[in-house]
């Protein structure tokens, strides 16, 4: 992922969840919290996305599902899944 | 129509399976589209398995609430879900052994009645067949990521938040 999202990450939302927070996509400069790691469970705080992230939403980085305190890096694809209903 | 086809030896994990995973944005036909599968195979010189189970899900005409459905929408996430779909069916496929594999699964509008999504399983014996596509079909509906959007006639809709029961 270079390019314009280099030195981003790039934020994904879906489904209800994206409705409930008014947006589908936002990038996040990591050059501003050179200070501490950024984690998808800290990016959930701060964005006061609705509800709570252990409560059935999951997380993915770069298309695989992740732990919501993996540090993120530059370039990262971060997605907040709502609970799945496939099939 | 997005697609993934392995033939035989495309990958390592797929070397002696046949798998295809298609996501459809119109309405498809299950069992023409096995059919025209399992013609292409043989046309390629792969026999027809011993034992297969397949499974079809179509869209019920009615909300979880009772009232009626207009239709239901099916968003994904473009690459994710083809990749986490190629995943839980190389794991599923590998774990029980089989030698077929096709998925087909609706995005977008579905309307009452239209098929949803087809799991066809291959293989020598038929429990293994039939304990794949079982055990795929759960896998897809509770780690592929899709969503569901129940629509009413009056306009209103509503997000799924889980699955209906086993």
């Amino acid at each position: 992922m270079a390019g314009q999202s280099a030195g981003k990450i790039q934020i994904l939302l879906f489904a209800g969840l994206r409705e409930q927070a008014g947006w589908a996509e936002k990038q996040w400069a990591v050059a501003a919290d050179p200070g501490a790691a950024v984690t998808p469970r800290g990016l959930w705080l701060h964005l006061q996305l609705p509800g709570e992230l252990d409560q059935g939403v999951r997380v993915a980085i770069n298309q695989q599902f992740a732990d919501p305190d993996t540090p993120l890096q530059p370039g990262d694809e971060l997605a907040f899944l709502p609970p799945i209903s496939g099939g | 129509m997005s697609s993934l086809f392995y033939p035989r030896s495309a990958e390592a994990e797929a070397k002696t399976m046949q798998l295809r995973i298609d996501l459809h944005d119109d309405c498809f036909e299950p069992l023409h589209v096995l059919e025209r599968w399992q013609a292409e195979l043989r046309h390629g010189g792969i026999a027809d398995s011993a034992a297969e189970s397949l499974f079809i899900g179509r869209v019920r005409d009615t909300t979880t609430d009772g009232t009626p459905l207009e239709a239901l929408e099916l968003e994904y996430y473009p690459g994710m879900t083809e990749q986490q779909l190629e995943r839980l069916a190389l794991n599923c496929c590998n774990h029980h052994g089989v030698s077929h594999c096709l998925v087909q699964h609706r995005i977008g509008r579905v309307l009452p009645g239209e098929a949803i999504v087809l799991v066809a399983i291959g293989a020598d014996r038929r429990g293994p067949a039939q304990r794949c596509c079982q055990e795929l079909l759960e896998a897809l509906k509770h780690d592929a990521p899709f969503w569901k959007r129940e629509w009413r006639a009056d306009g209103t809709g509503t997000w799924l938040t889980g699955n209906t029961p086993l």
